[in-house]
């Protein structure tokens, strides 16, 4: 019969939570050069909405992947307007990871998202509208399809539209055929966005 | 007959770019992310990539960096992004990217990256 060796107990993350647990001691946990004792104080701050700007500051610069989800989970428990705030301005972080990863966060949070919806797809940015039609993929939400509606009949930016029409491809009903329609006849030289929404037509007219 | 795998996550997109290089004669593959990617590429030889920036669970650069860090391939890959900003090329370029698309992209324009990527570029 084998000789199974017990594996020692791991004792880092409960050592690690034994620190002060107060919003002081755990913003200043966030800053800690042990990933463990970050992950830790990032899970525990959800009980402490006062400390989404640190969370923020912190996801900004976060490079373990671990440590990134649990401030995303922390911020996305929350969820109030200051982290709906917090995520929004990670839409516009040059890390491509980061903004995937907040763009996923966000889908979780339709409630919270919606009201800051038209701001967001009137954004300057047009990478930031992008984003936004992203975060719309999943966002279950009654509005989703006329927020996507009026993306294709407003925007003027063609790589936005054409973010616009891939979904409308998959969530569009019957609501969405003339607007379709016309953003053909606003891009009329763009291959793709004849394509996209021909696609997106054949598929509602299946329906 | 050339093999070229498409990844990007939206489906309209695959789609598209699948019509024009099958029409050209290319045998195409698609992958959703960076990790399916990965994973086809450890399985399979493409003769090129055409690889989207923006895509979840792992991006454009990340599927780069991995297939020239751990040298899996060289294999020619032409990034095709909405970001179109000098530095996105310049991070694409420093990713492992041989060529930098701006979508949306034009079929003959493609075709052209593609047959210059392929060393097939005058036929």
């Amino acid at each position: 019969m084998a000789i199974v060796k017990q594996q020692p107990i791991q004792q880092t993350s409960v050592d690690e939570r034994q620190r002060s647990r107060d919003l002081p001691g755990l913003i200043a946990e966030l800053e800690a050069e042990d990933p463990a004792a970050r992950r830790w104080a990032a899970r525990d701050l959800s009980e402490h909405p006062s400390s989404v700007l640190a969370l923020v500051g912190r996801l900004k610069c976060e490079n373990d992947s671990s440590v990134r989800e649990a401030i995303l989970t922390t911020l996305t428990c929350l969820g109030d307007k200051a982290a709906v705030a917090g995520l929004v301005e990670c839409l516009r972080s040059e890390d491509v990871a980061l903004r995937n990863e907040v763009i996923e966060a966000m889908k979780q949070l339709p409630e919270e998202v919606a009201p800051i919806m038209g701001e967001l797809l009137a954004d300057t940015d047009p990478d930031v509208r992008i984003f936004a039609v992203n975060i719309l993929e999943s966002l279950r939400h009654p509005l989703v399809e006329s927020w996507l509606i009026g993306v294709i009949q407003n925007d003027s930016h063609i790589n936005v539209c054409a973010t616009a029409v891939d979904l409308l491809g998959e969530v569009g009903s019957s609501s969405s055929r003339e607007a379709l329609k016309s953003l053909k006849s606003r891009f009329p030289d763009d291959p793709y966005i004849c394509f996209a929404a021909d696609l997106a037509l054949k598929r509602i007219n299946e329906d | 007959m050339k093999h070229i795998l498409i990844v990007d996550d939206a489906a309209t997109v695959r789609m598209y770019h699948r019509n024009i290089l099958e029409s050209a004669g290319y045998g195409v593959e698609e992958a959703v992310n960076g990790i399916e990617a990965l994973e086809k590429a450890l399985q399979t030889t493409f003769d090129l990539y055409v690889v989207d920036i923006n895509m979840p669970k792992l991006d454009g650069y990340g599927f780069l960096k991995q297939m020239r860090s751990q040298e899996i391939t060289q294999t020619p890959a032409l990034m095709v992004s909405t970001e179109a900003e000098a530095s996105d090329r310049q991070r694409a370029f420093g990713a492992g990217a041989n060529l930098y698309l701006v979508k949306p992209v034009k079929p003959e324009v493609l075709l052209s990256y593609v047959r210059l990527l392929l060393g097939e570029a005058g036929t």
